[in-house]
This record gives C-alpha cells, sequence and structure tokens, in this order.
C-alpha cells in the first residue's frame, strides 16, 4: 500500500489516523479536488479520481445543508454493502481541506468519528502558517518536453 | 429523552460503583442510549468498547471457544463490562469496588430483555 | 491552485472545459480519452442524465509525462453547460488552473456562447479570480458541419474573443483540434509555473 503526502506535515497525523481507526483508504485533499496526502491506493490515476468525487460529494453535500439549515453540514456517512465511507472537513491555518476515508468491518463509524476528531486536531496542530509563493520549478524551455510528450500521448510522436 | 432502553440502563446505573452504563450499536459503534454522568465522553467509550468486544467474539470463535457472552475489562481504578450480540452491546463502566458478580447478573438479564 | 509535491516530485493542473450546452465539451474529453494510451489516463468518470446530458461533471485524469523533472498531471473536467445548472458550474470552476471555453460554431448558437462567456466571467469573478489573468483558450467546435449552418473562425472570434485569448478551430468529434486545444492551453497553465509569482 502506497502512503503519500504532499506536505510533510500532514504525514504523522494520516498514519496515527490510518493505524487507530483500521481504514482501508484515506485520502486528504483540497477542496478543488486536488489530492496532498493519501493511503491505501496503488494507482496515482485513481487517487484523481476518487477525489474529483470525493469534492465533488461535498461541495454538493454542503450546499444541500445550507440549503436546509443554512450551514453546511459537517460530515458526511455512506454505507454500502461491504464497505463505508466517512467524509468531512478538516480546517487548519494552511487551509480547509476535505478529508475521505473508507472503511469495513475491521472498523466501525463510531470509531472513525473518534479518531477523525483526533486527526482534525493533530492536522490543525501540525499545519504550517501559509507560505510565500515557491520559486517557479520549471524550466524555461519546458514546452518542448511538453509537446514532446503530448506527441507521444496522442501517436503523433 | 428517553428511549426502550432507558429503563434497563437505569436499572443498572443504580448498582453500587456503577459510573456509566450504555446500549451501542454493535456495528457502528453509536450510542443508541446511555445514562453517564456529567463530563463522562460516551461516544468515546461506546466506539471502543464495541470495537473491543467485537474483537473479543472474533478471538474466542477463532480459538474455536464458540459465542462471547459476558466481556470483562480490568483497569487501574475499574472495569469495563460488556454483552451484547450481532445488532446491540451492553456497556457498563464501574469502580473496582462494584460488585462484579452483581453487575454481571443485572446484564445478563438485561441483555436477555433487549434481545 | 496547481498543487506542486516537491518530495515526490509531482505537478497537478487542474483545467475546466466550459462552454453552453451541447457545444462539445464531453466530446473533447472522450476523444482525448479514445487516443490516449491506458497507463496515461485514469477512468473516465461522468456524472450525466440518462440521455448522456453532463449533470454534474464529466472528469478525465492525464498523465502528461515528465516535465522539467517533474510528473506532471492534468484533471480534466467539464462542466453542464445548460442554463440552470449554473450553481454546479460555480462548484466545478473553484480552483481552475486553465479553462478551455468551447464555443457551438452553428450560427443560431453565437447568442448561447456570448452568455455562457459572460457567465463564465461571472463565476471567476464571483470566486475572486481575476478573469483576465486565469489561463484561457477557446476552440471552436463544430468547424466540420455545412458551412451554411456555421460562421467561420474569424466571425466567431469578433464575437466572442474580444480578450484575444489563443483560439482554435475543432471538430471534437472526429478529432481535429482537440490535441491542439489541449496543448495551448497545457503551455499557458505550465508557463505560470515557470515564472517567478511576483511576475504574474
Amino acid at each position: 500500500m502506497i502512503r503519500t503526502s504532499v506536505e510533510v506535515w500532514i504525514e504523522e497525523p494520516l498514519r496515527r489516523f490510518v493505524d487507530d481507526a483500521s481504514v482501508s483508504l484515506a485520502l486528504l485533499l483540497h477542496p478543488s479536488g486536488q489530492v496532498l496526502a493519501q493511503y491505501g491506493f496503488t494507482r496515482a490515476m485513481d487517487i484523481m479520481s476518487a477525489c474529483a468525487l470525493a469534492a465533488a460529494i461535498h461541495v454538493s453535500a454542503a450546499e444541500l445543508g445550507k440549503q436546509l439549515e443554512g450551514k453546511p453540514f459537517s460530515g458526511l456517512h455512506h454505507a454500502g454493502k461491504v464497505r463505508q465511507i466517512f467524509l468531512a472537513d478538516a480546517r487548519t491555518a494552511s487551509g480547509a481541506y476535505i478529508f475521505l476515508t473508507v472503511f469495513d468491518e475491521r472498523s466501525s463509524l463510531g470509531l472513525v468519528r473518534l479518531y477523525f476528531d483526533e486527526f482534525r486536531a493533530n492536522l490543525a496542530k501540525a499545519a504550517p502558517l501559509p507560505s510565500e509563493a515557491p520559486e517557479p520549478m520549471l524550466n524555461e524551455n519546458f514546452e518542448r518536453e511538453l509537446n514532446k510528450n503530448l506527441a507521444v500521448l496522442f501517436g503523433r510522436a | 429523552m428517553s428511549s426502550p432502553f432507558t429503563p434497563v440502563l437505569d436499572a443498572l446505573t443504580r448498582q453500587r460503583g456503577v459510573r456509566a452504563s450504555l446500549v451501542v450499536s454493535a456495528a457502528d459503534g453509536i450510542t443508541i442510549d446511555s445514562n453517564l454522568q456529567i463530563g463522562q465522553d460516551g461516544s468515546r467509550v461506546a466506539a471502543l468498547a464495541a470495537s473491543l468486544y467485537r474483537k473479543a467474539r472474533k478471538s474466542a470463535a477463532a480459538a474455536g471457544l464458540g459465542g462471547t457472552g459476558f466481556m470483562q475489562l480490568e483497569a487501574e481504578t475499574g472495569r469495563l463490562c460488556a454483552i451484547g450480540g450481532e445488532e446491540i452491546v451492553l456497556v457498563v463502566v464501574a469502580d473496582r469496588s462494584a460488585n462484579v458478580g452483581l453487575i454481571r447478573v443485572e446484564m445478563l438479564r438485561a441483555a436477555e430483555a433487549l434481545a | 491552485m496547481s498543487l506542486v509535491n516537491y518530495q515526490t516530485r509531482e505537478i497537478t493542473c487542474k483545467i475546466v472545459y466550459y462552454g453552453p450546452g451541447r457545444s462539445g465539451k464531453t466530446t473533447n474529453l472522450h476523444y482525448i480519452y479514445s487516443q490516449v494510451p491506458h497507463d496515461r489516463k485514469g477512468k473516465m468518470v461522468s456524472l450525466a442524465t440518462q440521455t448522456d446530458r453532463t449533470l454534474f461533471f464529466d472528469f478525465l485524469p492525464l498523465d502528461l509525462g515528465m516535465i522539467s523533472g517533474f510528473t506532471t498531471r492534468f484533471q480534466l473536467y467539464t462542466v453542464p453547460g445548460q442554463v440552470y445548472y449554473q450553481a454546479t458550474r460555480k462548484l466545478v470552476l473553484q480552483g481552475a488552473d486553465g479553462v478551455v471555453f468551447v464555443a457551438d460554431s452553428q450560427a443560431r448558437q453565437l447568442q448561447e456562447n456570448i452568455e455562457s462567456f459572460q457567465d463564465l466571467h461571472q463565476n471567476l469573478s464571483e470566486q475572486s479570480v481575476d478573469p483576465r489573468s486565469i489561463p484561457l483558450v477557446i476552440q471552436y467546435n463544430k468547424q466540420d458541419l455545412p458551412r451554411d449552418l456555421i460562421l467561420t473562425t474569424t466571425e466567431l472570434s469578433d464575437a466572442i474573443n474580444f480578450r484575444g485569448v489563443p483560439d482554435y478551430a475543432g471538430d471534437a468529434l472526429h478529432g481535429p483540434g482537440v490535441f491542439e486545444t489541449l496543448r495551448g492551453i497545457s503551455e499557458i497553465v505550465l508557463k505560470r509555473l515557470s515564472t517567478p509569482s511576483s511576475a504574474r
């Protein structure tokens, strides 16, 4: 199983959550649908799809909550036959994120909620303050590589 | 707010040394009803106790011991007792001074009533 | 905002295909999906109605390969084009790094194109995104239709492209213009990662 994170400070809170709650999959993502950290996925493309769907579910549920209660719902649970999902937001000084976890009979909703509260607190504690924009990371002539890669992608190389 | 489980929980909590009693969903670990003292975090106990009981049942089954009945966890300053089935787990948190035998009898009686 | 992972050296960017209903946004993604090798794309997610009209969005993750030592991935989204899906379009547009505006070249759809383009600018402004600065290209799709039904790219450009952004003729159903459009938006989006933030 791969465990990866974009930012180092997410790793420890995520590791603790996964170990304590015994979940099969976990994702921390930006509300736009981009992954920040994940556990359990084996393919990068699957992570991206899961993030897109999770972001869509979250934003839809938030809108529904605003219409029903005047404020977004704080968490969402969906039970399948074998596996269940739990989705909620986690706010830190670095920004607001969405958390999705998938669990089966090795865990339970009660445990997930319990350890999610701890995860959220640990994440908030670990999160750094927003930093300045990073230095550019692509070469000046990146277009050549981009065009070559796209040509290969579309079978035009 | 009362539920069909309130009388059972009240009877358990009346036992000397019992600090809390809970009826918990076995699958979710979510509290169905509880009788707690002020300041107690019932949801935490519910989630962990249900998980523990589920694992105890699996352990017993794996060891070829059949179904699980009464479970007791001894800690430094008290005990956690649980009994249940596929749907519901009854949990009691008690002091060391509590009469475990009596609690066990009451819990077995309560479990039969809830079944 | 493009996501950069310095540890694993990965870049992820979000591109949204925007435009009026039935202009060919989903068709663009379907064509891209049909051309790209299996190991360079994820499953295409389509949240659509029973009549294949986009209900929420289509989504296609692409692996563009290594660029300047970074594994570069694009998330391609489409929005539902019909007028009453306004709220959904706003949600999908959040966090976009670049937009492809897919215009319908049919003469009778000109007003829809204009309104949709205005809708895009309004939604961006509401999200505190400067519409003049977000990477944007325009595709004039359905240029394969009979000449008497469509406007020329010059006519369309005069009507829609008041910003003078890169634009491309397209026939998404059969492929022409799809690759060029994707290349165009990719260049502009990635260019932002190759210049200091103060210069943006």
